[in-house]
């Protein structure tokens, strides 16, 4: 393969012939739209890399620069790589670079004489980004010394109106101007310009002239544009320490942390609805801004983060219907340490589609949109918020964002690297911002340094590990019976600590505070005074302050002082001597009595069985009252299912894995093609097919059969036959580069394919 | 990570771990724009509210100096969102004016236009304001500056007010340093407020507050208009001024239920300027009586209402607030700070306690038990008469006599509420008792007694609980208080911080029956003085020793 000028290649598909695996890969990857359906050969893939959508989609990749560079080649129609570095104002590098991809990416190949863009590109650049709005050259275009001569020669006026047509379009109508005069009969500066041949009259049309691409480079200079298109706009940054900007970053991070956690921890217990439309009620995020405390943008967030990490799902609620509980990846996402989760998450928002920052806005219908629902996601999201990051991370350590003019000055980069996006662009980078700071990836308006390696290769969890705050085994207890854990405290010195007060502050520290009920709600599961009292004793770095001992024995002093029990039945009698007699009779006791006053005794055994037994113990009883026991369950934790969403790694040797199939489809079709005998072959009947098939077997020939599938299409396979057994052709189709059964008497030909 | 003293919290506090290298420095890194919340022992909490950020602002103090110190003393990452919301916070003071205008006179300006358009077009500011002189600029009617301020506040764009003060009539007044000298703190106090044009000065009980306030008129050296809480007061103000100043008695007026003089030096209590006859304020005229330069509000936070309507009015004189405390029983905060100003000092008491000008306490609070027959009658009470059942349990009485015979010789006064229980003890300990009927000239020669020591056990009601000077008392008794309100904790507390001549520890004691509402009020005011440093230790009666 050479991309020497004077090489080139018949037609697009020609040159897609002559690519190595690799590169064919590399273009399926960039271009995957081209690889469903599988393309038969290489006339079908190259005919569908120049289809309108397909071009669409691939300009959208392309950057200002690529997008000039295919324009310049419009514009020059076919011609060298030494013309096109001419026509661009860039560096020349720059432009051979830009041309490679444009090669690799099919949107640009090979003539004889010369690079071309495909055919479709003029169309699909149109007069979006990138496009310089020059006609192409005329078919024998003037030389450009010539060019410049008549420009020159042309009065004032008429050069105002060229300059005029040249910004606006390129295209005037000729109106009473008439096309075919000589210079010097020029009467009119729109005559003197046409007579010139400055402005052509546009083929097939009347009334109608253009500028011809030649002019229009000779206007510019003789560049398709008059400022330079390789510089990428620079940021507006400011000086800000790294450190700052790394602490700020890891702080969100931590916080974000602790509210998923908070949050889903909540919801385990007590879901929220899934709306009729699939997102969450505004109530519900109502309730999630007061429980951590946030704002209803930043709630929506951790919604929303929360499900593109997985750790979120809806299921049928208990009543049937359905809520969004955790998933059961969620309990794995708790037992890593903090700086992991956070990874977790941080990846898992890069890839979303959603769009978090539109909840609580209105669509055009003036409907709000809801966190969670379904629509609420954009196919551009993703690409803008790595577009984004990437633009922050050309940013040194130590710089960060400008106050104001920062932000307009991302979207511009943001905007050069992919110019055709979408009008929501501008949004979406600030959303992106927006969004970044809030899960901590930036801080300041800065990128901090583990979020580096979110987009770049390596693990940001070390680097963030060192920021967040490291475990601590001890609290402060005081007087005002507070006590506060100067960072996060191990998980389960925490839960006990959770037992005995209450959280009344959360962050980076947590303040418990001691009352009454949550002492009693540590007696409540069994602990006791003398180990409450250790317990204090053990975690406070300073000595227990004397009102909380006195709290801990104040509220030991009053607990258990009504007393609670489950009995199945009572008896109850005035008369003390005939329950006594009752509970020392030799047969009562199966019955479970316990006297619990002297004139009260309960049983375990239900009144309908006490009754009957009681009666012929000789007693006379009388079912005072028919009241049952009530049993109260605490309900369990709702989990749902994960979703099973593929990470990226797993994606892309998917991926992979189909673009080399793909691949081998089309090489193998293209044989096919390309091997086919020139004359149709005679049907086969089905015993002929039999023996044509075993000949082939027998001297190992690779065979062409034609085949007709359960579908009835006909198609022709190439095959290397192994066995013919019971009406059935087993063998290796290259095409699904796999081993295949064929019904023989659906075999229509089978011809012997030469040179293998 | 660093190693700092303080660690952020999302919910806006500010943990401040004391025992750090750097706390001292911290506290007063964070000091001008948080709000100490409470300090206990080992971890002080401060909250960053906006009046605490706009109090920052507006002295000077700009978000990216808050953010720095936030992120440079605090031990971990900061929260985002926090820095955020501190930056736009402090943003929004000071975006609207309000200034003299050479033509207009009073003016709304604004270099800000969305801001002023947005004002412009709230319904509760529209009568407030003339016409429009230009885009960033509207005319104020000059009897609405308080209002606006007032307004603006509620809607979250607190204007700063650059239009001035009168004068006010000329009156020499001089500190007369002859005998003592203004301590460091009072003089920075006052030195703050002046700068400031106007604002509030927090100090504790006992911490001369007085003399911030007669240092603040030796600076305006103008008539001066002193509001107070009651008659007692006002008369401990004109002694103190006479004694401290070069302001003779004739110079100072006073003007009470009793009295009505106006002088160059005014002292007049909340009480008279809030009368209503026929449903008019009969007084207001003393407000417009001189043409005051100066208007003293003592206890900042007991303003009445009707004060802050007045105030409003006067917002072209200067305004200085004294108070222990910034925190009101009825969250008026905002009002203080736009209708008197904006905090212009403030020191926290165990600063001022360690510096060695109020005396430290030792806190008891003493739990008896209902006897089973009492309990029995409050157990079945209707729920209002349960508070004054449990508070005068005649249980008390008994620790009462324990106590007062415990602390023998040193001065004490016996707290209440209830002017039957009072009346009891007094009887029962043969002490005077001093309550809302008792007269003023009566209460005067009572309380001096005490002073001079001639009299050493005083029971008093709350009528004793504010602005009264007994810098001899060293031991105090509280039997009941009014339903758990931590103001008057803090202020009981107070009768007994004045400082003591030999450094003396006071003795503060409560007295609640256990397993009743009065210990659930009792813990409601403790945790005031707990959260100031103030532990408590508890003690049964019975462990009392005898």
């Amino acid at each position: 393969m050479s991309t020497r000028d004077d090489a080139g290649f018949r037609s697009l598909a020609d040159q897609l012939r002559s690519w190595d695996d690799d590169r064919l890969a590399g273009l399926l990857v960039a271009r995957p739209d081209l690889t469903t359906p599988a393309p038969h050969d290489f006339g079908q893939l190259a005919s569908r890399a120049t289809v309108r959508a397909s071009l669409a989609r691939a300009l959208d990749t392309l950057t200002r620069l690529e997008l000039s560079v295919l324009d310049a080649l419009v514009v020059a129609g076919q011609t060298t790589a030494t013309d096109v570095r001419r026509i661009i104002r860039a560096e020349p590098a720059a432009v051979d670079a830009t041309v490679a991809r444009l090669l690799d990416l099919a949107l640009v190949w090979e003539t004889r004489s010369g690079l071309r863009a495909v055919s479709g590109a003029a169309d699909a650049l149109g007069t979006g980004p990138g496009a310089s709005g020059l006609r192409p050259r005329s078919a024998e275009p003037l030389p450009v010394r010539e060019v410049t001569r008549r420009l020159a020669a042309v009065s004032p006026a008429a050069r105002a109106m060229l300059d005029h047509v040249a910004d606006h379009g390129g295209e005037a109508t000729a109106g009473a101007a008439r096309l075919t005069v000589l210079p010097e009969d020029a009467a009119t500066p729109a005559e003197e310009l046409v007579s010139r041949r400055l402005l052509v009259p546009r083929a097939g049309t009347t009334g109608t002239v253009q500028l011809p691409g030649e002019v229009g480079l000779a206007l510019r200079g003789g560049r398709t544009t008059t400022e330079r298109v390789d510089v990428v706009p620079p940021l507006a940054t400011a000086e800000r320490s790294a450190d700052l900007v790394d602490r700020a970053a890891a702080g969100a991070a931590f916080e974000l942390v602790r509210r998923v956690e908070l949050l889903l921890d909540h919801w385990g217990s007590h879901p929220p609805g899934v709306l009729r439309s699939g997102g969450l009620a505004v109530r519900d995020l109502k309730t999630v801004t007061t429980l951590l405390s946030v704002d209803q943008p930043t709630a929506a967030l951790v919604v929303e983060t929360c499900q593109a990490a997985g750790l979120l799902a809806g299921r049928a609620g208990t009543n049937g219907d359905p809520v969004w509980v955790p998933t059961d990846a969620f309990d794995t996402w708790l037992d890593e340490p903090p700086a992991a989760r956070w990874v977790t998450l941080a990846r898992a928002w890069l890839d979303s589609p959603r769009l978090p920052g539109l909840v609580g806005t209105r669509d055009e219908a003036g409907k709000t949109w809801n966190a969670l629902a379904p629509e609420l996601s954009s196919y551009s999201m993703a690409e803008t918020r790595a577009g984004t990051l990437a633009a922050l991370a050309t940013m040194p350590p130590g710089t960060v964002l400008a106050a104001t003019t920062g932000l307009p000055s991302l979207v511009e980069q943001v905007a050069w690297h992919r110019p055709r996006r979408p009008r929501s662009r501008t949004q979406q980078v600030a959303w992106t911002m927006t969004e970044a700071a809030g899960l901590g990836v930036t801080g300041l308006d800065g990128i901090a340094s583990y979020a580096r390696r979110l987009i770049g290769a390596g693990d940001p969890e070390p680097g963030l590990a060192a920021l967040l705050p490291s475990p601590v085994d001890h609290v402060l207890i005081q007087a005002d019976l507070t006590a506060v854990a100067p960072g996060p405290l191990e998980s389960a010195l925490a839960r006990s600590l959770q037992l005995v007060a209450d959280v009344e502050s959360r962050g980076g520290a947590t303040v418990y505070r001691f009352t009454p009920s949550s002492v009693r709600r540590a007696l409540d599961v069994g602990w006791t005074a003398v180990e409450l009292h250790d317990f204090l004793g053990k975690v406070s770095r300073t000595p227990v302050p004397q009102p909380l001992t006195y709290l801990v024995d104040d509220t030991v002093r009053t607990f258990g002082t009504i007393r609670v029990g489950t009995a199945e039945s009572f008896l109850r009698a005035d008369d003390e001597a005939a329950l006594s007699e009752l509970l020392h009779h030799p047969k009562a006791r199966g019955l479970g009595l316990r006297r619990i006053a002297p004139t009260v005794v309960v049983s375990t055994t239900p009144v309908d069985v006490l009754l009957p037994r009681l009666r012929e113990l000789g007693a006379a009883p009388v079912v005072e009252a028919a009241d049952g026991t009530v049993q109260v369950t605490r309900p369990d934790a709702l989990r749902a299912r994960s979703p099973r969403e593929r990470g990226p790694s797993v994606r892309s040797v998917r991926e992979s894995a189909r673009v080399a199939s793909v691949v081998a489809a089309v090489r193998s079709g293209d044989r096919a093609a390309s091997a086919r005998p020139t004359a149709p072959a005679t049907p086969l009947t089905p015993s002929g097919a039999l023996a044509a098939l075993r000949e082939a077997l027998e001297s190992g020939t690779t065979v062409l059969i034609g085949y007709v599938d359960n579908q009835g299409v006909s198609s022709d396979r190439v095959v290397d036959p192994i066995s013919v057994e019971g009406g059935s052709l087993t063998a290796r189709d290259h095409r699904a580069d796999d081993v295949r059964a064929f019904a023989v008497h659906r075999i229509t030909t089978v011809r012997p394919l030469s040179g293998t | 990570m660093s190693d700092g003293p303080l660690i952020v919290q999302s919910d806006k506090t500010l943990l401040l771990e004391i025992d750090h290298d750097q706390a001292a420095e911290c506290r007063k890194a964070i000091a001008p724009f948080a709000e100490l919340e409470r300090s206990p022992e080992h971890v002080h909490t401060y909250r960053l509210t906006p009046l605490g950020l706009w109090n920052a602002r507006a002295a000077g103090h700009d978000a990216e100096q808050v953010v720095d110190t936030l992120l440079q003393y605090s031990r971990y990452a900061v929260p985002h969102a926090l820095l955020v919301d501190v930056a736009e916070t402090m943003a929004r003071y000071g975006r609207l004016r309000l200034e003299k205008h050479p033509v207009h006179g009073l003016v709304l300006a604004s270099n800000d236009r969305p801001v002023l358009e947005e004002v412009l077009r709230a319904k509760k500011i529209a009568g407030m304001l003339g016409n429009r002189i230009d885009d960033d600029t509207v005319a104020v009617h000059a009897s609405e500056r308080g209002n606006l301020k007032q307004a603006l506040l509620k809607l979250g764009w607190p204007a700063e007010d650059f239009a001035g003060y009168v004068d006010g009539e000329a009156h020499a007044i001089a500190l007369d340093e002859s005998e003592w000298t203004l301590r460091a703190y009072q003089r920075e106090a006052a030195e703050s407020f002046w700068h400031g044009g106007s604002g509030v000065v927090v100090l504790p009980c006992g911490a001369g507050k007085t003399l911030v306030g007669a240092a603040a008129m030796a600076h305006a050296q103008a008539t001066t208009l002193i509001l107070v809480t009651n008659t007692v007061s006002a008369r401990q103000w004109k002694d103190e001024l006479v004694r401290r100043t070069s302001l003779t008695e004739d110079e100072i007026g006073e003007y009470s239920g009793t009295v009505k003089e106006i002088r160059p030096v005014t002292i007049a209590t909340y009480q008279v300027m809030t009368t209503k006859r026929g449903g008019v304020y009969r007084h207001l005229e003393l407000l417009d009586a001189r043409d005051w330069g100066l208007i003293v509000y003592d206890e900042v936070h007991l303003l009445p209402a009707p004060i802050f309507r007045m105030t409003a009015n006067l917002q072209a004189r200067r305004r200085i607030g004294l108070t222990a405390t910034l925190v009101r029983e009825d969250g008026r905060e905002g009002d203080v700070f736009s209708l008197i100003g904006p905090k212009r000092y403030d020191a926290p008491w165990k600063d001022i306690e360690s510096q060695g000008w109020i005396a430290p306490a030792d806190c008891v609070e003493v739990r008896v038990t209902l006897p089973t027959s009492e309990r029995l009658v409050y157990a079945t009470a209707e729920p209002e008469e349960r508070y004054r059942l449990a508070s005068c349990t005649h249980e008390k009485v008994q620790v009462v006599r324990d106590l007062v015979a415990q602390h023998a010789g040193q001065p004490t006064l016996v707290i209440g509420q209830y002017i039957d229980q009072l009346d009891e003890l007094a009887e029962k300990l043969d002490a005077p008792v001093i309550k809302g009927e008792t007269p003023v000239k009566e209460r005067q020669r009572l309380f001096e007694a005490f002073r001079t020591g001639e009299v050493g056990l005083l029971v008093v009601s709350k009528v004793a609980n504010f602005s009264i000077d007994l810098p001899s008392a060293e031991v105090a008794i509280q039997v009941s208080g009014s339903f758990g309100s931590r103001q008057e904790e803090a202020q009981r507390l107070g009768r007994l911080l004045r400082p003591k001549e030999d450094g003396k520890t006071a003795h503060f004691y409560t007295i609640v029956s256990r397993d009743t509402v009065d210990a659930d009020f009792a813990q409601n005011r403790q945790r005031f003085l707990a959260e100031q440093g103030y532990a408590y230790r508890i003690v049964d009666a019975e462990d009392l020793p005898a």
